[in-house]
């Protein structure tokens, strides 16, 4: 199948949304698909043999923060032209609603198109000014995808119509085939836990951690809490009260490589977030590293821990049922190795073989009944089906 | 001069008319194939649905009574089918009939023959019956995205048709208003792990 994929996110910056359309790309390429991605990036960017560049974003202010975009003319011209050389079965668009080659794209397309919405909030006043003018070019989404249950009620309340959710996909085997660092692992005296993102960032939880954890060390008084995650190093360990400052390590950003090995090494994986998360893939990377997950109760977190089958859970924003789990956990070994147990198991779920499988099939209901009307359209062709008529009805139908 | 003036403005109003007429009727038009489109393939996937229950139950991986139940839901569902083939233009008359009762009826039978301990048991011995489940699940599948996607369509269709300009100018032409497709497609747990 030939498939085209547009991402409106610059491949300059790393994000979410960047990753899952690079990785559903080396999937589809690895099954022997043709997959051609169209991103925004700076020309000395490089990119992978698959991704053509639309050019350069240009940071505008948009919904309230500043945003890397990519219009006018210029670009509407060059999505046309990726749109005609790739001759693609299905048009595989991702955050369809940004005011980027996303909505170009879909201007633009003929044929069978999917669309991915990745972000639980839709709701802009620009959309709602440019609602009307959108709207034809939505009606040409044949299949909507929504990568949680949260982005899916985005779409229903916004949108209208329903969505079917595939999650995001996390490379397992990655996470799984880690070397645990023995630098970061645990030891019955001084068990390891550890903490990812922004450090100053609050709705990351680093705070709520914080405040956790004189209660956690007054018990285990060996505990080391690893921190990996950008941010200002000194701040955030003023902001620390002195016991738990010298009981945390500052690891700054760190590589995947590392990321993956911090999560199989320590006794368990820490996410306070506060609100935010529309999903919580990094969940499912501590679960396939084997990290125990003690997590905030986020409707997204959750989700992903099956109700909190797969991880502990605590009371979001409250530090002393944090530490009542932490310290639960960190007294039994037995319930930390059902929970790695549990937690690998529920990753498979969540594994690229098993979503890239789920956005196949859509991919094959969609193009399955264009296929269709097609040869019905090609048997009533109408003799008088000219260029212009064709440009009066919209430029649809018999190209091929 | 005035005379002048006012044909040219009479005419560029006429124009304009004009055009935002054949763009209302081109999107409807769009719209009505997105929604062919999307009930040909729901069409299809439960076509595969029933075919794919049928070699289940003849595959000899269930016992004889669960075959029994599973073949006489798969075969009715696919006869009320070839009684019925969709028109042409799929649109006319577009009704599913007494099939959504139909395939209620065989969702209802998979999701009573195929218990977890069944569905373990068949996928152990891996033969055709493991197969033909491979494909139950593949389709049943499909048949959730269609039905929705299907019905995604049927909503917008029937959003513009309710547009003042879409009824008074009649841009619908005789086309029959779509209808949503109801019927229970979840597929028995077991059968999703």
């Amino acid at each position: 199948m030939r498939i085209g994929i547009v991402c409106p996110y610059s491949f300059d910056v790393p994000g979410g949304v960047q990753f899952h359309v690079r990785d559903l790309a080396e999937h589809f390429l690895a099954q022997g698909h043709h997959a051609s991605v169209l991103a925004p990036a700076d020309e000395d960017t490089p990119l992978p043999e698959y991704v053509e560049s639309v050019g350069r974003a240009v940071p505008v202010r948009y919904n309230g923060s500043v945003a890397r975009l990519n219009f006018g003319p210029v670009t509407a011209a060059r999505v046309g032209r990726w749109l005609e050389r790739g001759e693609f079965d299905v048009l595989h668009i991702h955050e369809p609603v940004t005011p980027s080659i996303a909505l170009l794209a879909l201007w633009s397309a003929e044929g069978p198109v999917v669309a991915t919405f990745h972000t639980s909030n839709l709701r802009s006043r620009a959309m709602q000014a440019a609602y009307p003018l959108l709207r034809p070019s939505l009606e040409k989404i044949n299949g909507r995808i929504a990568v949680s249950e949260d982005a899916r009620r985005t779409v229903t309340t916004h949108l209208g119509g329903d969505a079917v959710v595939i999650p995001n996909g996390v490379n397992v085997s990655r996470f799984a085939d880690a070397t645990p660092n023995p630098a970061w692992t645990g030891t019955e005296q001084a068990p390891t836990l550890a903490f990812l993102g922004r450090i100053d960032e609050p709705r990351k939880g680093l705070p709520v951690l914080a405040a956790a954890l004189p209660a956690v060390l007054a018990e285990h008084p060996g505990t080391r809490v690893l921190v990996a995650g950008p941010g200002d190093v000194e701040a955030a360990r003023e902001r620390l009260d002195p016991a738990v400052a010298a009981a945390t390590e500052f690891l700054g950003m760190i590589s995947d490589e590392d990321k993956a090995a911090l999560l199989s090494s320590v006794d368990a994986y820490v996410a306070p977030h506060t609100g935010g998360e529309s999903f919580g893939i990094v969940l499912v990377e501590a679960m396939s590293a084997g990290a125990p997950v003690v997590a905030s109760d986020l409707a997204a977190f959750v989700r992903v821990l099956d109700g909190g089958r797969c991880g502990a859970m605590f009371a979001n924003e409250d530090p002393a049922d944090l530490a009542r789990q932490l310290l639960r956990l960190l007294g039994d070994p037995a319930e930390r190795e059902r929970l790695r147990d549990e937690g690998s198991r529920r990753a498979q779920v969540f594994d690229w073989a098993v979503v890239a499988e789920d956005v196949m099939a859509v991919y094959e209901t969609v193009t399955h009944g264009v296929d269709d009307w097609r040869e019905v359209r090609d048997d009533r062709a109408d003799p008088a089906d000219t260029r212009w008529t064709r440009l009066l009805r919209g430029r649809r139908g018999t190209e091929d | 001069m005035q005379t002048v003036t006012w044909t040219a403005v009479a005419v560029a109003v006429l124009l304009g008319i004009a055009w935002y007429l054949s763009y209302n009727a081109a999107r409807l038009d769009r719209l009505h194939t997105r929604a062919e489109g999307a009930l040909s393939a729901l069409d299809a996937q439960l076509v595969r649905r029933s075919e794919a229950t049928l070699e289940l139950a003849n595959s000899g991986a269930l016992d004889p009574a669960s075959a029994l139940m599973l073949a006489g839901a798969a075969s009715e569902a696919l006869e009320a089918h070839n009684e019925r083939v969709l028109e042409e233009d799929f649109l006319e008359g577009q009704s599913f009939g007494q099939r959504e009762e139909l395939e209620s009826d065989l969702t209802a039978a998979l999701m009573a023959a195929l218990s977890a301990e069944v569905v373990g048991e068949i996928r152990r011995d891996d033969n055709l019956g493991a197969l033909a489940l491979q494909r139950v699940e593949a389709a049943g599948v499909r048949v959730q995205l269609a039905r929705r996607f299907h019905n995604d369509a049927v909503t917008d269709v029937r959003r513009v048709r309710r547009k003042a300009v879409v009824r008074l100018f009649r841009l619908a032409g005789h086309a029959d208003l779509p209808r949503t497709v109801e019927f229970d497609d979840e597929l028995p747990p077991a059968v999703r792990d």
